[in-house]
């Protein structure tokens, strides 16, 4: 636990020494003001504002950044050597990923509430339901966990940061739109699993319109644990390489 | 303090370790000396717990490497061959995450005392992507030896600094050997021989020669060569026939200053040598043996396998 704790917290820092970061921060901001206004004006008073709009934006907007946050987690241990110091320190090889995740995850969390602005303004302007805010805000949370999870297994299977990026927006951007990959699907078994996996629907048609459903917390947070074994797996791997 | 006991492993196909055995006892410096690909790193990383052996057995302070992994990588400080280095990190910060990580009461301060020792105390500050090459290895030397570790593995340690960096490198290790077990390795053979009690020669795999580097030269001196200067000699080549002449004398070799001896194996040559430069009238000016280096002694291992490869 211990250990744990102190790979999050130079995790976490890293993200505070990086320009990436703070270019993600930026964009993701910029997009989701955009979106808050834009639906801000068009509903223009006649209709009450739905508080999980820039959500879902930024749900959206997550296939494409997250990798961006993820792609440095094991990648650059991995080609700068680092990865030979913490596996020779005694800590766990499990540790190691787990404090890497949970630092990703905090950045994340930090980044989402940001746009708690939004919600303080659409407080101020007319009564909102502060229900469904909250349930899009725990479902866009545990999305990003398991967004980085994908991203981080990418990150850890290669040494390259934009191989893995790559890889890690293609992923998620099949797991989005996995709806679409399963309606063109003969086998109608195959098909409904393929569409259960998707994020948006996972995420769009519960958590988003105020819905925690036991079903789609048990599916992220599912998600986050099969990938999570994966990585560690992947990283123990190469002591037997 | 190390004991490797048959230890093998393969990459695929490659067989990169054949069983080799050796020990390190506790407070010895032991040179692990080859060349490039002979399987040094990969010993090490076995030692460290970074990997399984294939087969075999490696124990380091009594644990084994694999069963007790962990009780190992409590005891061993480890420098590898690329300097783990994070360039975003001040070089106190890092030395003290690895501190915490290893669990080092007091980190922070004791970050600053294997700064002192290593002499980067000055630029504890700077971030590890703004400092030298040869800064950048005293940092991963001050890494590794956070916890005062009872074993050091430091693999290749002095390349690429510049002389004087390898000097002040060199004094750190034989200055630790004092209450550490070092091993070290090198491709560099006349460093092992100035920093180590013992050298392990390894090539493609295995153990070609081990011993104290005096005790090496000696034992791969089979018949001593002897270097003799003449004084007051009509030609250089009446002297090599003089001393070709001599009984016991496999070989004489002339040299730019004098002539080298090659004498038959286990006999003493140089009283013969002696006479017969005095019955010919000439001077003897000098007359000594021609010591191997290890480079010398290298060579002739190195080479002597690839024969035995050929036949």
């Amino acid at each position: 636990m211990r250990h744990i704790g102190i790979i999050f917290r130079r995790e976490l820092a890293q993200y505070f020494s990086s320009p990436i970061a703070y270019f993600v921060a930026f964009a993701v901001l910029l997009l989701t003001g955009f979106t808050f206004n834009n639906d801000l004006a068009l509903r223009n008073g006649r209709a009450p504002v739905d508080p999980a709009l820039p959500l879902i934006y930024l749900a959206q907007f997550s296939v494409f950044f997250v990798p961006l946050l993820t792609m440095r987690l094991l990648a650059e241990e991995n080609r700068e050597g680092t990865l030979e110091l913490l596996m020779t320190l005694p800590l766990q090889d499990y540790q190691i990923v787990l404090g890497k995740f949970l630092g990703a995850w905090a950045y994340y969390t930090l980044l989402i509430s940001l746009t708690l602005v939004h919600q303080v303004l659409m407080l101020w302007l007319n009564p909102v339901d502060v229900g469904v805010a909250f349930a899009a805000y725990i479902g866009l949370w545990l999305f990003g966990g398991a967004s980085i999870a994908v991203g981080m297994f990418f990150s850890a299977l290669n040494e390259n940061q934009i191989v893995a990026a790559f890889l890690g927006m293609a992923a998620l951007l099949i797991l989005w739109q996995a709806d679409l990959v399963g309606n063109v699907l003969n086998n109608r078994a195959l098909a409904e699993f393929v569409r259960s996996l998707s994020f948006q629907s996972n995420y769009s048609y519960s958590f988003a319109i105020g819905i925690v459903r036991f079903d789609h917390t048990v599916f992220f947070v599912g998600v986050m644990s099969v990938l999570l074994l994966a990585t560690a797996q992947i990283v123990q791997s190469r002591r037997w390489r | 303090m190390i004991t490797v006991e048959s230890l093998t492993k393969r990459y695929g196909r490659f067989m990169a370790l054949r069983g080799i055995s050796f020990q390190a006892e506790s407070g010895e410096i032991l040179g692990f000396l080859g060349p490039n690909g002979a399987g040094k790193t990969t010993t090490m990383r076995i030692l460290t717990g970074y990997m399984p052996p294939t087969s075999g057995r490696a124990a380091v302070a009594g644990y084994d490497v694999f069963a007790d992994s962990l009780e190992v990588r409590k005891r061993v400080g480890y420098l590898p061959e690329t300097v783990p280095l994070y360039p975003d990190m001040t070089v106190h910060g890092y030395v003290k995450y690895v501190a915490e990580l290893r669990g080092v009461p007091q980190a922070a301060s004791r970050a600053d005392d294997v700064l002192r020792l290593v002499g980067m105390h000055t630029r504890r500050d700077s971030l590890i992507r703004n400092i030298s090459k040869g800064m950048r290895q005293r940092v991963g030397l001050a890494q590794a030896l956070i916890h005062d570790p009872p074993v050091l593995i430091l693999d290749e340690p002095t390349i690429g600094l510049d002389p004087r960096q390898t000097l002040e490198v060199r004094d750190l290790v034989r200055s630790l050997g004092k209450n550490h077990t070092v091993m070290f390795s090198t491709h560099i053979l006349s460093e092992a021989e100035q920093v180590c009690d013992r050298v392990v020669i390894i090539h493609r795999g295995e153990i070609v020669a081990m011993d104290k580097p005096q005790a090496l030269r000696d034992q791969l001196q089979k018949g001593a060569r002897l270097f003799v200067r003449v004084g007051k000699a009509e030609s250089a080549e009446s002297v090599r026939k003089a001393l070709q002449n001599i009984a016991g004398v496999a070989r004489v070799e002339a040299l730019p200053d004098g002539f080298s001896v090659e004498a038959r194996r286990d006999v003493d040559v140089r009283g013969r040598i002696a006479q017969a430069v005095a019955a010919a009238g000439w001077e003897l000016l000098e007359l000594r043996p021609l010591a191997m280096s290890l480079e010398d002694i290298f060579l002739e291992l190195t080479v002597r396998e690839g024969t035995n490869e050929r036949l």
